[in-house]
């Protein structure tokens, strides 16, 4: 088997005397769709963060391409390890603004070519944020995460806020891109129906801990742990 | 005018009766408060007149340098009251503060544009801490504040690999525009609305007005730099606070 991309093996993560994550070992690989699942508070965001270093963890190491992330300059790190928030921060003041705050040297046809990506039109570049929906703001989050050329794309809830049209488009749009540029993609999702159409690897997160990881559909059928069964009976009932 | 003396003083009490009739007729309840007021300023200024003459006889500089030193720390304390969540803000101000006065009036005096006497330095020494002060407090508030509400924008730029010094440069400029305002305001306005303390004082104390001018310009010149230097150094030294050598908001 290949050696897997990143690595995170027995981490832990305390905030103030709460247990936020603890002693969670999972290995990723590159061109899969990994969903994380786990209701809310179980650590999802938390895992996510710690991946793009937002946050360290209090014990344990994470290994990106065969070394610890702390060996990384961060800046280059969170370049590799792409992160995208559930709800998206755009900055002031047209589209176009928040891919020249990524590259100041970016040219109008690079941004369109992103733009077309993510299925926005290109004389929307110099529109206001503001006039944007949420949904148009979320493609143009990612649309710039990708600026950054990531190698893994950590996407916190992505299509939340979407409406079914456009979730359908952006879930292919994931799956193609993580297949053409050979990403590895990390979703957090709380919609099991969501982890299935990608249809690959998940992991069940239970009160900060793996409650059980594998294939999403035995998963999420036939779950083996208390927490699995707990979580099939609340959300696919 | 005649200087004024303990008579003038006395009488000028009548202002301050009429203040405490005032709260009293329409019940305002501040007389204790006027009373207090009036009676600690009048202690704390003839206590500095005091201490004014003792320093000025002496004409000593560590003197000088200590007092300057004493007034920096009493303002740091005054502009600390209203700080949280950074790590010894009472040294980080006082500093801030320091530098910023003491590099202006360090300056004005290498280029002789002031006489290094205790006459010309500890007023303008206080003028200068004193506003100095104001912009420290102004800008260290406005930048934790500013960092702590604006918390997503600043890991969004974080997480796309940013150093923390682009995702806060924004509020860095902010913070640092919030402590000049009062000056910048001031310049704008000087001379069309009110006459400025220097200004007032000489020309009360018989100069003449173009001379006054001349001192004010230098003042609020002085002023200004004072607090540009101020606001810079409290901000700088605030914002390295608020992140880990990670680039990680804490």
């Amino acid at each position: 088997m290949d050696k897997p991309i990143l690595n995170i093996s027995h981490v832990s993560r305390n905030v103030g005397d709460i247990k936020i994550l603890s002693d969670i070992s999972v290995s990723f690989y590159q061109n899969k769709i990994y969903a994380i699942l786990g209701p809310s508070g179980s650590g999802k965001s938390s895992l996510l963060r710690l991946l793009n270093r937002l946050d360290d963890p209090g014990s344990g190491e994470i290994i990106y391409n065969g070394k610890n992330i702390n060996s990384y300059p961060v800046c280059e790190l969170r370049k590799k390890i792409g992160y995208l928030f559930q709800t998206p921060y755009l900055f002031e003041k047209t589209l176009k603004d928040n891919f020249l705050f990524v590259d100041k040297e970016i040219s109008d046809d690079q941004i369109a070519a992103l733009l077309e990506k993510v299925h926005l039109p290109q004389k929307m570049l110099d529109s206001s944020v503001e006039k944007l929906s949420v949904g148009e703001k979320q493609r143009v989050a990612f649309a710039r995460l990708l600026l950054t050329k990531p190698e893994i794309l950590l996407l916190d809830e992505p299509t939340s806020a979407l409406d079914p049209s456009i979730t359908e488009s952006l879930e292919k749009f994931i799956q193609e891109i993580t297949l053409k540029e050979n990403l590895t993609t990390i979703i957090v999702t709380h919609n099991p129906e969501q982890a299935i159409r990608f249809g690959q690897q998940g992991i069940l997160l239970s009160g900060g801990k793996i409650a059980e990881s594998g294939d999403i559909k035995s998963l999420l059928e036939s779950p083996q742990s208390d927490a699995g069964k707990r979580y099939k009976a609340r959300e696919l009932s | 005018m005649n200087n004024p003396g303990i008579t003038e003083v006395l009488l000028s009490l009548i202002l301050v009766a009429i203040s405490i009739a005032i709260s009293r007729f329409w019940k305002i309840e501040v007389e204790k408060d006027i009373a207090i007021g009036s009676i600690r300023s009048f202690i704390q200024l003839i206590a500095v007149g005091y201490a004014l003459n003792f320093i000025f006889d002496l004409e000593s500089i560590w003197l000088i340098l200590a007092t300057l030193v004493v007034m920096s720390l009493v303002g740091a304390q005054a502009a600390m009251n209203r700080v949280k969540k950074i790590n010894s803000p009472y040294l980080l101000i006082s500093f801030s503060i320091m530098f910023g006065s003491f590099f202006t009036i360090g300056l004005m005096a290498v280029l002789q544009i002031i006489t290094f006497e205790a006459r010309y330095i500890i007023p303008l020494g206080g003028m200068v801490i004193g506003n100095s002060m104001n912009a420290a407090a102004l800008s260290i508030n406005r930048i934790t504040s500013d960092i702590h509400s604006n918390r997503h924008a600043v890991e969004t730029a974080l997480s796309l690999g940013k150093s923390w010094r682009t995702a806060s440069l924004m509020y860095f400029r902010n913070a640092v525009t919030t402590g000049m305002i009062a000056i910048l305001n001031n310049m704008k306005t000087v001379g069309l609305v009110a006459l400025p303390g220097a200004m007032t004082g000489m020309i009360l104390a018989g100069a003449d007005p173009l001379d006054a001018v001349l001192l004010q310009i230098i003042v609020m010149y002085m002023i200004l730099m004072a607090v540009a230097v101020t606001s810079v150094v409290v901000v700088e030294l605030t914002v390295r606070q608020l992140f880990t050598p990670n680039h990680q908001l804490k």
